[in-house]
């Protein structure tokens, strides 16, 4: 089997369910599994990460395993450092499941891994700057800058559902007020849909029939539902979600200057009825507008398994990248770090710029001398890539 | 051997300075920038790198200027104090030197400066502000200065923190410039002493003056750094503006290190101080992340010329 032909799984670990699937290299999914998440233990979900892969893999021949986890992920993609669902604490993650499974793995936060599929597959295609914003209960977030995933420091770069709009404005769990996901969010829709019901106002007359009279009944997909029936009040609950949405992306804009922002998530199933006031809000309010190109706004096209198939996506990135490293000797890399005077940090940018386009794991030039935990299939497969 | 020419094109000066490839500064010269014409405005910029260009053999030429700049670094989009629009300042003076010419905007050739040489030399993830009039952003990711898709990322004095605030001069309200500069320094500090207070009197006098609109920013920071308990209070809340919208920028780019410079940052602690304390309780999820450090900008008004220069010659040998 050709190593571009590869199957990869990419697994989405969700606070309430871990979905699984074998993705083939155009980011088909030729294999689901879903399970419950065992929430509180750590090895328990990690036991439930390698029995979903095992089982996978009696049926497809896979080269690596991607997985995406909601969450701080660390600037090496080895550790979850923090994830708000699960039991993690500075879990090593990577090294961990590669053990028990014998193949490259690769973590990822799961908007970064959402926004990677998006970018190969999805609404992002051919844009080398994207901002991928994913619209659920809060706000993910994920940046591709040249074509690379924008990880930052600790891993934790892209969090802009955390950016204050309004000062003192709503709490958010983040521990701070004003949050950009505390206005423009499925959480923020439901908010604002509910209170306008329960202050008995006549407009949300068919909204609270809806939701059989009582407001806690109503939930986003609700009001959806009702602004896609002509209902004038869920369009504009909807108008003023896109509305924060387009002021927050103008904000975004002026930061990082994208071609194009993808918008997906729950909320964005609204379409239109979102992204037209969000387009108006974000012209209305872009620094130095007029002057300057202007990003498109458009929605995601992958849906849900977006997360799944990046992850897939990009572990196939890795285990082939990692296959090309193990057949170059490491004469390369241990004489660029014997370059002297500031040589470690050149060292470790001309790594970094050797994995750029997807930040992949570069190791020491040390631990190219141990061999490495698993074993490389098809090494032959690779001669043609060596002298590259 | 590697010299360049930095050029840093202030709204009244133009600062040109030879560079070498450690980053310092050998012979330099001047131009006032003639505010009128943008053709003056090329010429003088072109006076100024020939006079050097004359006595010492450069590579290439980095200009640096407020304003948005194309992604292939040769146009500038558009320029607030220069009255540019669609100018190809690269092209214009490469043909007059006979230099390869590199364009950026002055925030991120200032936040170069101060990542390849200064403050965060050490680092590969940089937020870099640049606090005078206004804020000018740079980012580095990566060990990269951060462009974006059209040439104008890091516009980080133009995000919003305040709905419905402020004007500003880029057509929009409540921009984060509008409360965390210099500008906004002296508007608060003006508006304090109009509004009769004993304390702002007391900081009028002792800044020597009798009339509010006479009131500076070096005179504020002066009075605080003098112990005048209204001028602290000023650069407090100056510092607590830096500090919130820090949090912010932080969720976007997790970087390890802040560094501040400009103008404002000549009150140093006294600003630096109450921005780190205030990002440090506005920051997302404070208690479960690392948090970036902060810093000073160490290479001052030379920031500017030497991180057009050393982006100048970097494109040079990328070549
Ligand atoms: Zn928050
Ligand atoms: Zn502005």
């Amino acid at each position: 089997m050709a190593l571009t032909q590869a199957l990869t799984i990419g697994i989405d670990i969700g606070g309430t369910k871990v979905a699984a699937g074998v993705v083939d290299p155009e980011g088909n999914i030729l294999d689901r599994l879903r399970r419950d998440t065992p929430t509180k233990d750590p090895k328990e979900t990690e036991d439930a990460i390698a029995e979903t892969v095992r089982d996978l893999e009696s049926r497809h021949d896979v080269i690596a395993v991607g997985i995406g986890a909601a969450g701080f992920v660390d600037g090496t993609r080895s550790s979850v450092l923090f994830a708000p669902h699960l039991a993690w604490r500075h879990e090593p993650l990577r090294d961990a499941v590669e053990r028990r499974l014998g193949l490259p793995v690769v973590v990822e936060n799961d908007a970064n891994a959402a926004a990677w599929s998006e970018w190969r597959f999805g609404g992002g295609q051919g844009e080398s700057h994207l901002v991928c914003v994913t619209l659920g209960t809060g706000i993910g977030g994920a940046i591709l800058n040249d074509g690379a995933l924008q990880r930052g420091k600790f891993g934790i770069a892209g969090e802009f559902g955390h950016m204050q709009v309004v000062p003192g404005g709503h709490r958010c769990e983040c521990g701070n007020r004003g949050c950009w996901e505390q206005y423009a969010s499925g959480n923020a829709l439901t908010r604002e849909a509910r209170e306008l019901a329960l202050s008995g106002s006549p407009v949300a007359h068919n909204l609270l029939r809806r939701a059989d009279g009582d407001p806690r009944n109503i939930n986003g997909p609700m009001v959806t539902e009702l602004a896609k029936d002509g209902d004038p009040v869920a369009v504009e609950l909807l108008e003023d979600v896109g509305r924060w949405l387009g002021i927050g992306l103008a904000n975004l804009a002026a930061a990082l200057d994208p071609g194009t922002f993808v918008i997906g998530g729950g909320v964005s199933d609204a379409g239109e009825l979102l992204l037209a006031p969000a387009r108006e809000a974000f012209k209305r309010t872009l620094t130095g507008r007029g002057f300057r190109p202007e990003a498109r706004i458009v929605r995601a096209v992958l849906g849900p398994e977006a997360g799944l198939v990046g992850a897939a996506d990009l572990a196939r990135e890795e285990a082939t990248w990692l296959r090309r490293v193990r057949v170059k000797t490491s004469a390369v890399t241990a004489k660029t770090a014997a370059r002297s005077g500031r040589s470690a940090r050149l060292e470790r940018v001309a790594r970094k710029t050797a994995g750029r386009r997807t930040g992949m794991r570069v190791p020491e030039p040390e631990s190219l001398k141990e061999p490495t935990e698993f074993e490389l299939k098809e090494p032959a497969e690779l001669k043609g890539d060596t002298e590259a | 051997m590697g010299l360049s020419i930095g050029i840093d094109v202030g709204g009244t000066k133009i600062a040109a300075g030879v560079v070498g490839a450690d980053g310092k500064i050998g012979a330099r010269s001047h131009r006032d920038t003639p505010a009128t014409s943008v053709d003056e405005t090329a010429q003088a910029i072109i006076d100024a790198a020939a006079e050097l260009i004359a006595e010492h053999k450069v590579e290439a030429v980095g200009i640096g200027a407020a304003g948005f700049v194309s992604a292939d670094r040769s146009t500038v989009l558009f320029a607030p104090n220069l009255a540019w629009r669609d100018e190809p300042l690269g092209e214009r003076v490469g043909a007059a030197l006979g230099v390869p010419v590199v364009v950026e905007n002055d925030a991120n050739a200032a936040a170069w400066g101060e990542f390849a040489f200064g403050a965060a030399k050490d680092v590969e993830h940089m937020v870099c502000l640049t606090v005078g009039t206004g804020i000018g952003g740079g980012v580095v990711i990566d060990g990269e200065l951060l462009r974006g898709a059209h040439g104008v990322a890091a516009e980080l004095g133009h995000m919003r923190v305040v709905p419905g605030g402020h004007r500003c001069g880029c057509g929009a309200r409540g921009c984060w410039e509008q409360y965390a500069s210099g500008s906004a320094l002296v508007r608060e500090g003006r508006a304090l002493a109009e509004s009769g207070s004993l304390a702002a009197a007391q900081m009028l006098s002792v800044c020597g003056i009798t009339d509010s609109s006479e009131l500076s920013g070096p005179m504020i920071t002066k009075a605080a750094a003098a112990g005048d308990p209204c001028a602290v209070e000023l650069l407090d809340d100056l510092g607590r503006w830096l500090g919130e919208g820090l949090a912010s920028i932080a969720t976007l780019f997790d970087p390890s290190t802040i560094v501040i410079g400009g103008g404002v940052s000549a009150a140093k602690q006294l600003l630096v101080k109450s921005a780190q304390v205030a990002f440090e309780k506005n920051l997302p999820a404070r208690s479960n992340r690392p948090h970036p450090s902060f810093g000073l900008a160490e290479l001052g008004n030379d920031a500017g010329i030497i991180g057009a220069a050393d982006l100048a010659r970097r494109r040079e040998s990328a070549r």
